[in-house]
């Protein structure tokens, strides 16, 4: 079984090589890669299972689709360079309170959707403006927005490797909140003070000047009224569960969407924007479609086993110590994919070693996101180059993220190995 | 060939290909979740219902699910098994089956659900590569079961919430499980399907006057709560009894441990917390389950040899051992025929007034010896009476 | 089936509808393949398959 299992991952691996060799995208060589392994395990091409492979994130991606619409709305409707600016005007003399103002953007829409991409999108633009206008070089700056694009994927209150973690091994999403938040919001200003402390003070006047101008009639209730809808619509689900119906996220961001567009002082083009919308997040919609297809046939043909079992029988040391690379690399593969392949395994092994498996889990969901930056995947360090406009080669934003790298992994790290300790965090 | 011919060329091949899969792939998910599974009714059911009769909410929806009454001769106790409350445990289903098409009762009722959550037998798990169905070899040619989830089909409950909210505790939970079955007891008549499924067997147990509930599950190896019987704390001393019995006579080993009252949601804790009835939860290892298991298919569901699982066992990473013999199904259906017959042996000893007393069923050790097989009868020649369809 | 359900399934035609008008004016043949890969998904749901 263990010898016939490697030669599938080896076919696997090798036609991912090849088809990447051939120019062809990240998606379409898991695809491939997956219809190979389906072959070389003997189950011909299941479409079955291609089928339900490509279901396996369709609430994830229903969530990142109405979530970026909202998003794209708001940003066509001039509502968040409105804030932007409005920032910039009130704070541009206090570098401290623009950081932490700064980092509190950068996380939110990431904590909100689970996805570092909609942070990128929606607010690296804006934020690499006004860095640039400290005197951040473009690669610094891209190196802050995807750093902080990881954490507030991992924020709560979605953080997707926690939950889909959690749910692989039967285990309530409960008491993830402060084990996430903390971590994220003081590796998040950590980050931001480490990477902008050189800057000088904004330019307020050359900033608003390529800042751009929101019409007129843009005011904050305009900007606020959708979040606020959003935030209550959460807060009513969870004050009065019973009584109020089961809307889920999807449906509360497109309440949000709809008033975005409704509130928009410029008349804005739906089609068009929703049609943006789906161009723009076609690479990560494709990404975890694809990566669903990939993890089925890894499970139908043991594939997914045989690197779990490899793992979780390597000496306790060796696991923990080779997390800072297995699991970006895991990342860099499999994306989500990495939670049930790597995850389920490894807290399972925690568990069965008697640490904390939420605070260990919450620890793991820190080190992930760093694989975003690493190919082949590479999606939010990518998105995050090309939002920020970096001219210079890719690897010198890697260069620039490893010192808030290593303090991520060395907490993360930390945070596996106390989590007996820190089992008060989850409040259980 | 213009550049643009050629573009369309390509196209309308791309297109029909992808066409081609929804097509296949649409037609696989259609005929799994409509397999009809038959029931060749012992002579001991005495009436078969619907849950609908207990819980109008739930006429007419697909896990309005039959419920069939088995009645001996005399008056006693009531027992309730609940069969498919996971429908990816297979061996719950089976020996809930076994029952249903076997069993006489002398004294007492017994009370039969072989698809307490019908909606979840119709999937499979995303990214779980299931079979989408099993056979189970019979003397007659063998009978096809669907192979479900552990979670209410999205086609019969979709949005999941935000956040999912436990009704009364207010516990929050993992989102999907609004759709667990054993995470939404005791229910709630306005909730979700699987809400008003949990709310519908419970008011079957106060209407039916239930003493002891039997919920039948399965877990992974690597899972801690496994080979066991999970008790509420009014069923300690009846569990505990059984663990040393079963240990002592029927030739396997099996735990017990107490339902945690901070887990809501379960059938061991809420049943026993809203009801008159104990609740017991079983467990026999399935590693299907398992997320380090090796190539999944009916092989591995039926037989359950897996050589991964053998070197984990090795490693001392499991809370059950796995040797190359594997967990065939005979073995997991076998453990919880014979524990079901323990309880209601030891229920009885110590309630002579409300005994339940059952018969021609299977132990263990029959069950390894002749096959699940040799207890499922031939649909064809039923008498339309005696056939049920799940 | 709720209300909202019903929007759900709403939301998804209109997701399929955007995804195949996308394909219909891409001019990239990597990117037509994952247009048809994602919008699989999709018409299943739509039509109630999975």
């Amino acid at each position: 079984m263990f010898t016939s299992t490697e030669i599938i991952l080896a076919v696997m691996v090798v036609t991912y090589i090849i088809v990447r060799a051939l120019k062809i995208s990240t998606e379409l060589s898991m695809f491939a890669a997956a219809v190979s392994g389906a072959l070389a395990g003997g189950e011909g091409i299941p479409i079955r299972h291609i089928g339900e492979g490509a279901f396996t994130y369709f609430d994830i991606i229903l969530i990142f689709i109405t979530a970026t619409l909202f998003m794209n709305l708001l940003k066509q409707s001039g509502g968040i360079s409105f804030a932007v600016r409005k920032i910039l005007i009130r704070f541009h003399r206090k570098k401290a309170i623009l950081f932490v103002l700064m980092t509190f953007l950068l996380l939110l829409p990431g904590a909100l959707t689970g996805a570092g991409s909609v942070t990128v999108l929606i607010m690296g633009g804006m934020i690499s403006i006004v860095l640039s206008y400290m005197g951040l070089s473009r690669v610094k700056a891209t190196a802050l927005i995807f750093i902080l694009a990881g954490l507030s994927a991992a924020a709560p209150p979605v953080s997707l490797w926690a939950m889909l973690t959690a749910a692989g091994i039967n285990m309530p999403y409960v008491g993830f909140f402060l084990p996430l938040l903390i971590p994220c919001v003081l590796l998040g200003l950590v980050t931001m003070f480490v990477l902008a402390w050189k800057s000088k003070p904004v330019d307020l006047k050359k900033a608003l000047k390529e800042l751009p101008e929101p019409p007129g009639e843009m005011n904050w209730i305009r900007v606020s009224l959708p979040f606020a809808a959003f935030f209550l619509l959460v807060f009513a689900g969870r004050a009065w569960p019973h009584s109020s119906p089961i809307l889920g996220l999807p449906m509360m961001f497109m309440v949000s969407a709809g008033l975005s567009f409704v509130l928009s002082p410029a008349k804005l083009n739906f089609l068009k924007i929703s049609r943006d919308t789906i161009h723009q997040l076609l690479p990560l919609i494709g990404t975890l479609t694809c990566v669903g297809i990939l993890v089925q046939i890894m499970t139908l043909t043991g594939v997914r086993g045989l690197i779990a079992i490899t793992t979780v029988t390597l000496p306790l040391t060796v696991v923990i110590l080779t997390m800072p690379l297995v699991l970006p690399v895991s990342e860099a593969v499999l994306m989500w994919g990495a939670a049930p392949v790597l995850g389920v395994p490894l807290v399972l092994l925690f568990n069965t070693i008697g640490l904390n498996p939420i605070v260990a889990l919450a620890g793991m969901s820190l080190i992930w996101p760093l694989g975003d930056a690493l190919p082949p995947t590479a999606i939010i360090g990518r998105l995050a180059k090309e939002t920020v406009q970096m001219k210079k080669p890719y690897p010198r934003m890697l260069k620039h993220c490893l010192i808030p790298a290593l303090i991520i992994m060395v907490v993360g790290i930390l945070m596996i190995v106390f989590s007996k300790k820190l089992g008060f965090l989850t409040m259980l | 060939m213009t550049a643009n011919q050629a573009h369309l060329i390509r196209k309308t091949i791309f297109i029909s290909l992808g066409l081609l899969m929804t097509f296949f792939a649409g037609i696989s998910f259609h005929q799994s979740r409509h397999i009809k599974e038959p029931v060749v009714l012992s002579s001991g059911v005495k009436t078969s219902r619907t849950l609908g009769q207990y819980f109008s909410g739930i006429k007419g929806t697909i896990n309005d699910s039959n419920v069939y009454i088995l009645e001996g001769e005399r008056p006693g106790g009531t027992f309730l098994v609940l069969g498919g409350t996971h429908p990816e445990e297979p061996a719950g289903r089976l020996a809930a089956w076994i029952f249903a098409e076997n069993a006489v009762l002398e004294q007492g009722r017994l009370l039969v659900i072989l698809s307490a959550n019908r909606s979840g037998s119709t999937a499979t798990r995303l990214g779980g590569a299931y079979p989408p169905d099993y056979t189970i070899p019979t003397s007659w040619g063998g009978q096809k079961f669907r192979m479900g989830d552990r979670w209410s089909n999205p086609l019969d409950q979709w949005p999941d919430p935000e956040v999912y909210i436990h009704y009364p505790s207010g516990q929050e939970l993992a989102y999907v499980d609004i759709r667990n079955l054993n995470r939404t007891f005791p229910g709630r008549p306005n909730g979700t399907l699987t809400e008003k499924t949990s709310y519908a067997i419970t008011q079957l147990i106060r209407k039916e006057d239930v003493d002891v509930v039997i919920d039948l599950h399965e877990a992974e190896l690597q899972y801690p709560v496994i080979s066991t019987i999970v008790a509420h704390q009014k069923g300690q001393d009846l569990a505990a009894m059984a663990s040393m019995m079963i240990s002592g006579t029927e030739g396997f080993q099996i735990g017990m441990e107490n339902s945690p009252p901070e887990l809501r949601g379960l059938s061991h804790r809420e049943i026993g917390d809203h009801t008159n009835a104990i609740p017991l939860l079983l467990e026999s290892p399935e590693p299907m389950l398992d997320a380090c298991r090796g190539k999944t298919g009916r092989q591995l569901l039926l037989e359950g040899k897996d050589e991964f699982l053998v070197k984990a066992n090795q490693h001392g990473l499991l809370f059950e051992k796995i040797d190359q013999k594997g967990w065939p199904i005979e073995k997991r259906v076998g453990r919880h025929t014979s524990t079901i017959l323990q309880i209601s042996e030891l229920w009885t000893a110590d309630h002579p007034g409300k005994a339940v007393i059952i018969t021609g069923i299977p132990r263990y050790s029959d069950v390894i010896k002749n096959g699940v097989g040799a207890y499922l009868h031939d649909p064809n020649k039923a008498s339309p009476d005696q056939l049920k369809w799940e | 089936m709720t209300a909202v359900t019903i929007l759900y399934y709403l939301l998804s035609a209109y997701v399929a509808f955007i995804i195949i008008w996308n394909l219909i004016k891409s001019k990239k043949w990597q990117e037509e393949l994952l247009y048809i890969i994602i919008v699989i998904p999709f018409i299943l749901r739509i039509l109630r398959l999975k």
